[in-house]
């Protein structure tokens, strides 16, 4: 077990056992298979029909945002160009269905049906339609292990997208669904309804996606750090379809790639590697 | 031994419906009081076939289950060792008992298991629960021997008639 744990001898065992163990998942996952496909059979034609107008609305509205975004992003990068920092990169993901949950209570993770035949890698970011969800933390050859941003062993390193603010969300011990804010000193600037934003820092998580809304803030005199819980803004435990973030070209300099945000004298130099590069 | 591939095959088949089992996905709230299949199908041929089912096979289905759950090597093959051990102790005394009898014996054995495996949850570091809840599963695994120990019974006995 210290082998494991420290040391990971086991890492190849461990991708042989899981390709046994494939077929398992596969059986496991049947019943609530067949409840979705029995579930898409019988159907009315009504609901369909409401469903499609309603999906055609989404898409819609989600096509004018989308205008929006897209004038917002090239104006960004316009801005950007002349500070001299690195644009946004378009990400490129793969699809990926969660096919089980580990059965163990106290940690959160899930099973996805991509492993290392589709080119997964751990430390692979994972997203939802509405945010962050997690990281890849084992692989196996057609399936893999995702960490949730939940788990109690997790943390993402997030910041406000109001002021830009710095923390760490780690998964919340006590409760399965939220984060807990650590070490946030009470002079920070982070109130209810915030949203935090992945900061990009730690080299897992890409800039600037949605991770978590802040639903309780409480500084007590006293306490070194403020008590802040927040909600992840991906739907954790009801989604069953996630994106695989595809690795972008990878920076030369990959600290200050990340902290185009950060002070003055630093973005000077940001500024002088880039042009350099 | 006439009729030992069917009787082997039957293991395996009890072993590979407990883990079928021990990974389905549940209800939210269903998680905590998952009972542990695997250690009561160990707990089963243990009592009734020591000779076929001992420590060793015990410890290679828990690694099984290890590469099933993903949890850290050993974890469960630990566990389900000292499942089968304190089992293949209290052997004589469970087959005399009725099989409510047996439940309470099984829930201090699954107990034991639970609590071993909190240990070294703590020991290395991994995620772990802070209340007493992680003992649920001995309560549930209590309840459902009897089921159990019918299903497991019935399907060896009709291999034997044959």
């Amino acid at each position: 077990m210290n082998a494991d744990k420290r040391f990971g001898y086991m890492d190849h065992a461990r991708q042989a056992l899981g390709l046994a163990a494939t077929p398992f998942y596969w059986l496991a996952d049947t019943p609530a298979r067949v409840g979705g496909a029995l579930g898409e059979i019988f159907v009315t034609r009504t609901e369909l029909l409401d469903e499609n107008a309603r999906l055609r609305e989404e898409l819609m509205l989600s096509r004018q945002r989308l205008l929006l975004a897209e004038s917002l992003a090239v104006e960004n990068n316009r801005l950007l160009a002349l500070r001299n920092a690195s644009g946004l990169l378009e990400q490129e993901v793969l699809p990926a269905e969660i096919i089980n949950v580990s059965p163990d209570p106290y940690s959160r993770r899930v099973l996805i049906n991509k492993g290392g035949r589709d080119g997964v890698f751990e430390g692979q970011a994972v997203l939802e339609a509405n945010g962050l969800m997690g990281q890849v933390v084992q692989i196996m050859p057609f399936s893999s292990w995702v960490l949730l941003i939940t788990d109690a062993s997790h943390s993402t390193p997030v910041e406000v997208s109001r002021n830009g603010e710095r923390a760490l969300a780690r998964g919340s011990s006590d409760s399965d669904t939220e984060l807990d804010l650590e070490f946030v000193i009470p002079t920070q600037d982070i109130e209810v309804g915030d949203s935090l934003i992945s900061s990009g820092m730690g080299q897992v998580y890409p800039k600037n996606y949605p991770v978590a809304e802040v639903v309780s803030v409480r500084r007590s005199p006293g306490q070194p750090y403020a008590t802040i819980r927040a909600r992840p803004m991906a739907q954790v435990w009801s989604t069953r379809h996630v994106m695989l973030v595809l690795e972008a070209a990878e920076p030369d300099f990959p600290v200050l790639a990340d902290e185009t945000d950060s002070g003055a004298d630093e973005e000077t130099s940001l500024a002088s590697v880039n042009s350099a590069n | 031994m006439a009729g030992s591939v069917p009787f082997n095959s039957l293991i395996v088949l009890s072993f590979v419906v407990a883990g079928l089992m021990a990974i389905m996905p549940l209800p939210e709230w269903a998680i905590y009081y998952r009972p542990e299949w695997v250690a009561l199908v160990v707990v089963y041929w243990v009592v009734n076939n020591p000779e076929r089912v001992g420590i060793g096979v015990a410890w290679m289905v828990g690694i099984m289950v290890d590469a099933l759950t993903g949890s850290l090597f050993g974890l469960h093959a630990l566990g389900l060792a000292l499942v089968a051990w304190l089992a293949l102790r209290l052997r004589l005394r469970l087959r005399l008992f009725t099989v409510y009898q047996q439940a309470s014996l099984v829930f201090v054995i699954i107990g034991l298991q639970l609590l071993a495996s909190q240990w070294l949850q703590i020991l290395f570091d991994l995620p772990h629960g802070t209340s007493m809840v992680f003992l649920a599963p001995a309560v549930t695994s209590a309840l459902f021997w009897p089921l159990a120990w019918i299903l497991l019974r019935g399907a060896a006995r009709s291999l034997k008639l044959k």
